[in-house]
């Protein structure tokens, strides 16, 4: 047992446990009870508070909205800085859209019918001529995708409109939102196409829904909320009787569509790349 | 039921850290991420359920795979 691979092994063994140890034995040895105070005004002024019956939703659009927006900052520079890498590792062609480049690179090699009149869409269907040597990409795997797709978009929809009344909101919506246009996206074949796999449709939403996510809180702070309040990201209509959730559900709506359309663009650009590699 | 369930999640963990071909890896590590979304359905926190499902087995599966297809499939020791 003098090998050195297995005394790093052993080693790296020794810190897992450590570190598990570490960070459990307090859990255990501690003796004070949990803190419930905020449990319980959440669970008496929650609903009565922001409107959500969702107290998730209620807590991280109606009592930290600011927070949420931090949150949205950081997964847009995440995904700015993985296409930025991309683009930089991979040529110029991400850069300047992964349509573009594909189209021409694939206009020039053995030609289909389809790429007469291809705009900057992309259709990530394997070419026939490639299907012999790559097995697994079958077409079950596209039409699997494509039917699928349109059912993933809507059920991300209804999570996003819904948080405030059923388990969601706009991240979560968001996230399936863009599962569901990388689905479109792998299942579109030359006769389908969508305009969802653009780079510029994608990019355009993000960024109309960023711009809307700075708008809409600023326009608390030229109305008076209830009990006087104003300022930045305080709810100008908590005081109609109609929709007492509405500002929650339009901050929703927002954040789901920046969310879903960045992390669409990026699985989107990612799987361009893959199709040339 | 939530012992069952950590304790696949354990198995599949080790195997994730442990096969060679990083493919199974990424595949082990999907089927983690779908556990603890039911994980966490039971455990009544079905928020967190639908984004780890999304999150965890969809988009960062296709984060990894793509990944794989710019490397290499296969580990090798350095």
């Amino acid at each position: 047992m003098s090998n050195p691979t297995s005394w790093r092994v052993r080693l790296q063994i020794l810190g897992a446990c450590v570190a598990v140890t570490v960070v459990l034995l307090p859990l255990f040895l501690m003796d004070n009870d949990w803190p419930v105070a905020g449990r319980d005004y959440l669970e008496a002024r929650g609903r009565e508070d922001t409107g959500a019956i969702n107290l998730v939703s209620a807590i991280y659009l109606g009592y930290r909205a600011f927070d949420t927006l931090g949150e949205t900052i950081v997964l847009l520079v995440a995904v700015s800085g993985t296409i930025g890498i991309a683009a930089r590792a991979g040529g110029a062609g991400l850069a300047m859209g992964y349509g573009a480049s594909d189209n021409s690179a694939r206009r020039s090699g053995a030609g289909a019918v389809r790429d007469q009149k291809m705009g900057d869409g992309e259709i990530f269907a394997l070419p026939d001529e490639k299907r012999k040597t790559h097995a697994l990409r079958t077409h079950l795997l596209e039409v699997v995708t494509g039917k699928l797709g349109p059912v993933v978009l809507v059920f991300g929809l209804y999570v996003m409109l819904y948080g405030h009344l059923s388990p969601g909101g706009g991240f979560q919506g968001g996230v399936v939102i863009a599962s569901g246009i990388v689905f479109l996206a792998l299942g579109s074949r030359a006769d389908s196409r969508t305009g969802l796999n653009k780079a510029s449709t994608l990019a355009c939403i993000e960024a109309a829904a960023f711009l809307l996510l700075i708008l809409v809180p600023l326009s608390g702070m030229f109305f008076v909320g209830p009990n006087g309040t104003r300022g930045f990201f305080a709810n100008p209509i908590a005081e109609l009787d109609v929709l007492p959730a509405g500002f929650i559900i339009l901050l929703n709506a927002v954040i789901g569509l920046k969310v879903g359309a960045g992390i669409g663009f990026m699985c989107v650009a990612m799987l361009g790349k893959e199709e040339k590699a | 039921m939530t012992v069952i369930l950590l304790l696949l999640i354990l198995i599949l963990a080790v195997y994730m850290l442990c096969s060679r071909d990083l493919l199974h890896g990424i595949i082990a590590l999907s089927a983690i991420s779908l556990l603890s979304a039911l994980l966490f359905y039971l455990l009544h926190a079905p928020d967190v359920a639908i984004t780890e499902a999304a999150v965890g087995a969809g988009v960062s599966t296709v984060v990894f795979v793509w990944a794989i297809r710019l490397t290499e499939r296969k580990d090798c020791d350095v």
